[in-house]
């Protein structure tokens, strides 16, 4: 089984690349998007991020602003 | 999902919030690829949507295989059950709209495999989101994260497509991949 088809074409960032871009901009220029469960996002997330579970992601995607850089977990 | 929707830049964390707190590392990937050239007619439509729910379902299935835990087996026998599901209706579908008669079977036969070569591998695709294959909250997240990008591909190819039959197929099934992530939404709360 080959899944290449179902990947939007994103570009993946590990986790010392996200901190180091984290830092290297501040807070209003970015977005960081946390797609989990609520209860997940309760338990622990990076800080400043903002919580759109993925089941409403399609729904409320104009709560994003678009022009800005967006790191999504 | 954002990539599609006039985002500029869009970078997946890749390992998530378990790569954060773990401090461990995933190599970057540069992925994407349409299956649809936006000219399909309906019929066209149902047998790649047809093809790709199958993909699915083969995935679920030799997951259930690998997995040891009886808890995960049986979510991932669900799993592919509600794949077998989405067939039967894309089948239904077909069915409606063809001028001809077919079966099932006879419909499989016509539904290109040729869909589902090239690119990453299910090893490769595991590797990319690392779950512990034990855990329910790990495959669940899996599971919709998959999931989620089947939506998102139909939605994109929704804008794509210009026939209005099959815009109108695709966002029905767009909409039922919606509602199947809710449901595994609601089935990650209730762990």
């Amino acid at each position: 089984m080959k899944w290449m088809q179902f990947l939007t074409p994103a570009k993946s960032m590990d986790f010392s690349q996200t901190k180091s871009y984290i830092l290297q901009h501040p807070g209003e220029d970015i977005t960081i998007l946390d797609v989990r469960q609520p209860s997940e996002y309760q338990e622990g997330h990076i800080p400043g991020a903002t919580l759109i579970p993925l089941p409403q992601l399609s729904d409320r995607i104009n709560e994003i602003d678009p022009e800005k850089p967006t790191l999504i977990y | 999902m954002l990539a599609g929707k006039g985002f500029k830049k869009v970078f997946n964390v890749a390992g998530g919030i378990t790569a954060w707190d773990a401090k461990t590392a995933i190599g970057p990937q540069d992925l994407g690829m349409d299956l649809f050239s936006g000219k399909e007619q309906p019929e066209d439509v149902l047998k790649i949507a047809y093809s790709l729910e199958q993909g699915l379902y083969d995935f679920y299935i030799s997951m259930e295989k690998e997995a040891k835990h009886e808890k995960v087996k049986d979510l991932f026998a669900r799993l592919s059950d509600i794949e077998v599901k989405h067939q039967m209706s894309i089948y239904l579908a077909y069915s409606d709209i063809s001028d001809e008669e077919v079966d099932k079977e006879g419909f499989e036969k016509m539904v290109e495999t040729k869909a589902l070569e090239g690119g990453l591998s299910t090893k490769e695709y595991l590797d990319l989101f690392n779950p512990d294959l034990n855990s329910e909250i790990d495959v669940i997240s899996l599971a919709m994260s998959i999931e989620a990008q089947a939506l998102d591909l139909y939605q994109r190819v929704s804008i794509k497509i210009k026939n209005p039959g099959s815009k109108d197929i695709i966002n029905k099934i767009a909409n039922e991949e919606k509602v199947h992530l809710e449901s595994l939404g609601k089935l990650m709360d209730s762990l």
